[in-house]
């Protein structure tokens, strides 16, 4: 008979289930797009994430000896890596990617302080390997442009998108018309819907509000600074989605209040320099894993002010009688 | 002329004997009127009271120390979930708690009484009749309000320094069945021989708040409230949810035990997993410490920086951190252990 330890009462989510939480409210935005824009992509998430948690099952049978394991935290990164890249991206680079972000840098670094988020270091490798197929765009014709997000058309070409469309609707008119577009990352193209599944997740205690909401406030505020528009930046290039799903991941940012809110700031001004210094519109990768790199040293400035604080509190005098 | 009625029964130089069902005084203890700072600590060790919230603190030297402060709370802030003791103590035995405070205020020379209860609207008209005389300030029902150092920091506006003992902030706070037990001792003769708790089976919806003798086996009030218990599938906790241990059948009842609870042992089952670093412990903990970065720390050894010996000595092992950690880890096992890597 095992010894049951105080406290008896147990509140909160679980780690298992969470990752299923954020995995189905993923899924949301993934059938919308597929409905929208008549497209396999729905399929092809599931597909992904089912082989992320394949490929948990073979880490854990090969590394670890054991057939017991909760494959839903994989198959998250999975999705999120296929949401975030196009809908047209092949099969294999897509393969590698998952089998790198969940193989070398997701399992073996469990228990470490310090993580990286998976999914970026995944998108990170298409990035760099395959830039062709990450910025497909839509079919190729004579006068394509080639863009994962609508950012790099503005930037260039100076097109004005409306912005209520950018936010609920398709995007059609003259875009789809001239240049045949779809917009690239299916993740990315509903930015009020993850919004509010940000919303819930937060509600539900899925994930923590405090780097979030510090990346997207610090991030228009920069944006604003440079000059550029706060709501077009806010709502394309993947801000929200990576508010709602990839800054606000527990493992790879700090523990401490102080530090998420450190860590949110830090990812939104770097992804607004990046954005506005050089030519790279999807700067959040490279932003985040800055962020990632960061933890620790901010939980353990945290901790330590938080014990400097304390002792001052002793040191001031109180009531004496 | 009166006729001499003859009572075949009553045979009057041999009278029946005095039966009373309930037992005299044991002794007379001071009124109210007699009680003086210096003499009022000796009554209390004579009683033999402990702090009877669950600390087991001797009163006595809580109230020598504090002679001076300026304000007494009546702590009736219900610490643990799922225990209602205080409340019903509140509302049953005001004649007790009230003498018990107002001894307590004299000895101590305090102006003002604070009577602390949770924020339950049904329960505050009642508690405005009954102490008419007292400020009652609620706090909200959400564990651990009723911690002294929360209470105070409500009461006062900020934290009180680790280390900093209520008294050296001009606050004494006592717990309402301590006051109770000061009362039933002046105004009944009683010592502390009794302890009100919270007798509660979730299970079969069995929820009682019931005074035992102190020294009666957990096997007894059980069988006196014909509770079924099966060891292997239950077990019995005493003193709360958060903070107590599990007792085994012939364990007595004690003064600091606030609460048996019997609990299904299956749910209780939890294996603990790798930390995912979500900092739940962070945002829950109500001193604003870092759980998690004080266990790894407990962990490898390194508990000499300022920092961590800060914030160990603040945490007072309240449980919340366990309690919210979704891989389920012992950090407050952890915690314990590390309080005694404080000099």
């Amino acid at each position: 008979m095992s010894s049951v330890k105080a406290p008896f009462l147990h509140s909160g989510t679980r780690t298992s289930s969470m990752a299923t939480w954020a995995l189905s409210a993923l899924l949301i935005p993934g059938a919308i797009y597929s409905m929208l824009y008549p497209s396999p992509f729905i399929f092809q998430l599931i597909g992904y994430a089912l082989l992320g948690g394949l490929a948990e099952g073979l880490y854990h049978l090969i590394v670890r000896r054991k057939l017991k394991f909760n494959p839903m935290g994989s198959a998250l990164t999975a999705a999120l890596i296929a949401a975030s890249v196009p809908p047209s991206m092949p099969f294999l680079p897509m393969l590698y990617a998952i089998l790198i972000a969940i193989w070398i840098v997701k399992l073996p670094m469990v228990g470490l302080s310090l993580r990286f988020n998976a999914a970026m270091v995944g998108r990170l490798f298409l990035m760099q390997v395959y830039p062709g197929s990450i910025v497909a765009w839509g079919t190729p014709t004579p006068d394509v442009i080639s863009t994962a997000t609508p950012q790099e058309l503005y930037r260039s070409e100076g097109f004005a998108l409306e912005l209520p469309q950018l936010l609920f609707d398709r995007i059609e008119g003259v875009w789809e018309e001239l240049f045949l577009l779809v917009p690239g990352s299916p993740g990315e193209t509903f930015p009020v819907l993850l919004l509010l599944l940000g919303g819930l997740l937060c509600y539900r205690g899925i994930i923590a509000w405090r780097a979030p909401v510090a990346f997207l406030l610090s991030f228009a505020i920069a944006s604003a600074a440079f000059g550029d528009s706060v709501l077009f930046n806010l709502f394309s290039s993947a801000t929200i989605f990576s508010a709602a799903f990839i800054v606000s991941d527990p493992v790879s940012t700090p523990m401490s209040k102080g530090g998420k809110i450190g860590v949110g700031i830090l990812i939104g001004v770097s992804n607004a320099v990046i954005r506005h210094t050089t030519y790279y519109t999807e700067a959040i990768v490279y932003a985040v894993l800055l962020g990632n790199l960061f933890s620790p040293l901010l939980d353990r400035t945290a901790f330590m002010l938080r014990g400097r604080r304390l002792n001052q509190r002793l040191s001031q005098p109180h009531w004496a009688g | 002329m009166l006729r001499r009625i003859k009572i075949d029964w009553a045979d009057l130089p041999n009278f029946h004997p005095l039966e009373t069902p309930f037992p005299a005084p044991e002794r007379i203890y001071p009124g109210l009127e007699e009680i003086t700072p210096e003499s009022f600590p000796d009554f209390l060790n004579e009683i033999g009271l402990v702090g009877m919230g669950g600390s087991g603190f001797p009163a006595s030297e809580k109230l020598r120390a504090g002679i001076g402060a300026h304000t007494l709370v009546i702590n009736g802030v219900e610490c643990e979930p799922g225990i209602t003791i205080d409340q019903t103590v509140l509302l049953h035995h005001a004649l007790w708690v009230q003498a018990g405070a107002n001894a307590s205020a004299k000895a101590i020379g305090a102006k003002r009484v604070i009577l602390a209860v949770k924020d339950h609207p049904a329960q505050m008209v009642p508690l405005q009749k009954l102490y008419p005389d007292y400020d009652i300030v609620p706090f909200p029902d959400r564990y651990p309000t009723g911690a002294e150092k929360l209470i105070l920091k409500k009461l006062t506006g900020n934290m009180p320094a680790p280390g900093i003992r209520p008294y050296q902030l001009g606050y004494i706070v006592q717990n309402v069945v301590s006051l109770r037990a000061i009362g039933r001792a002046m105004i009944d003769g009683f010592p502390v021989v009794e302890r009100p708790l919270t007798l509660a089976a979730p299970a079969s919806r069995f929820y009682k708040n019931t005074i035992v003798p102190i020294g009666l086996s957990v096997r007894e009030i059980l069988a006196a409230f014909d509770l079924l218990y099966d060891p292997a599938r239950q077990l019995i906790v005493g003193g709360g949810l958060m903070m107590g241990c599990e007792m085994a059948l012939d364990d007595l009842i004690e003064k600091t035990t606030t609460s048996l609870l019997l609990l299904d042992r299956a749910p209780l089952k939890k294996k603990e997993r790798n930390c995912i670093r979500c900092g739940a412990c962070n945002t829950a903990c109500p001193l604003d410490l870092h759980p998690y970065s004080l266990v790894e720390r407990i962990q490898k050894g390194k508990t000499h920086s300022t920092a961590f010996q800060a914030q160990m000595t603040e945490c007072f092992l309240c449980g919340v951190c366990s309690a919210v950690c979704p891989s389920d880890i012992p950090l407050v096992q952890t915690l314990t252990e590390g309080k005694k890597c404080l000099p």
